[in-house]
């Protein structure tokens, strides 16, 4: 077994998937993978099985949060260091996974494959929901996070525990506000991305809009409520307690 | 409106707002579902605190008092939500339904398979 398992959730991406994982199969044997099939309606699952990719076939439909997190279940079960989210569509790039896995051994909890660490912010619709995003968390906890919307995020064995068996861990940016204000440790490193190659994005217009006004309140209200289960805490005052 | 109905509103709304928070510090709901109590409650704090948007309001669409316009305004509001509810309700009867023939179906299969099997072991025994 490998220390880093790539996790690849994918919902209805028959176009993409064989490209997608052959490439990290061929030029990446360092890595494990597993593919998530999200209960898509086209053949997504009937070529990873024609293939013979690892697969987790979930029956029903449950969205990125639920399917990734099956990942990072399986991940924990097995006994993974490290996990990372990787897109089935082929936007993220492989040969920057090392330079994210270097980073996470400085001491890091959560480590983002960031589009803007020395390349700036385009001034596109698009990008003004992340800016919304960064103010609101930079608002609520002080720190600044560049790409909070990049779906390229690697865990640490602590953080990937964490996010498997809990509520309300879903991989968007207000979770990371939230661990961030807890004092959880991030990284951004900077990596390129490839625009969609097939399939069209899963936000269009109206789910944008709604994206947005979920992530604000949740990072500006919500979070600020949330209490953080102590069995998750790497604290030494709770430590103490513990004993 | 009379200040002790702004009141209520108030206090309601509050409740709200603390009722769902509460549960969400328990790890008790997903945070979508509570999005929308948590703006339900900020609306209702809206109306009471500045009844001139209702007054308004309710005299853009003709309505005599500014009471019967929240009233409305709220019908509507839990109607839509009421509905969004129904369909949820009715998507998450059918996952289940084909969750739980998925688990019987798959036993089903490894049990077949496994019967299968010992047969023709059994047959093999025989013929020897």
């Amino acid at each position: 077994m490998k220390e880093l398992l790539i996790i690849i959730p994918a919902y209805n991406e028959e176009k993409s998937i064989e490209r997608v994982v052959n490439h990290v199969i061929n030029d990446y044997p360092e890595y494990d993978y597993v593919v998530v099939n999200d209960g898509s309606k086209d053949h997504t699952a009937k070529i990873c099985r024609k293939n013979g990719y690892n697969l987790i076939d979930l029956p029903v439909n449950l969205g990125l949060a639920g399917a990734f997190q099956t990942g990072l279940k399986y991940a924990y079960r097995q006994g993974y260091e490290y996990a990372i989210q990787y897109d089935a569509d082929g936007q993220h790039k492989a040969e920057y996974i090392e330079k994210m896995l270097t980073e996470m051994k400085k001491g890091y909890d959560i480590v983002i494959g960031s589009r803007f660490v020395d390349d700036k912010k385009p001034h596109s619709m698009r990008m003004l929901g992340s800016r919304i995003i960064s103010t609101a968390i930079m608002l609520t906890t002080h720190k600044r996070v560049k790409d909070p919307t990049s779906g390229m995020r690697m865990f640490n064995r602590a953080m990937l525990k964490e996010f498997a068996l809990n509520l309300n861990y879903g991989p968007e940016p207000d979770t990371i506000s939230y661990l961030l204000r807890e004092g959880v440790k991030l990284s951004e490193v900077q990596v390129e991305m490839d625009e969609r190659l097939e399939g069209e994005s899963y936000l269009n217009m109206v789910r944008s809009i709604k994206y947005m006004i979920h992530m604000t309140v949740s990072i500006l209200v919500i979070q600020n409520f949330r209490k953080r289960d102590s069995r998750f805490v790497k604290d030494e005052k709770n430590v103490e307690v513990l004993k | 409106m009379t200040n002790i109905f702004r009141i209520i509103l108030l206090v309601v709304s509050l409740f709200t707002m603390i009722f769902m928070l509460k549960r969400i510090r328990q790890s008790k709901i997903q945070i979508e579902d509570s999005l929308f109590w948590i703006l339900f409650a900020v609306m209702v704090v809206i109306l009471g605190a500045f009844p001139v948007i209702a007054d308004f309001m309710a005299g853009v669409i003709g309505i005599y008092s500014t009471v019967n316009f929240i009233f409305l305004f709220f019908i509507f509001i839990l109607l839509i939500k009421e509905f969004s509810m129904t369909i949820k309700i009715s998507q998450l009867e059918n996952k289940i339904k084909e969750l739980t023939q998925e688990i019987a179906l798959g036993k089903a299969t490894e049990q077949h398979e496994s019967n299968s099997k010992t047969y023709t072991a059994d047959s093999e025994a025989e013929k020897r």
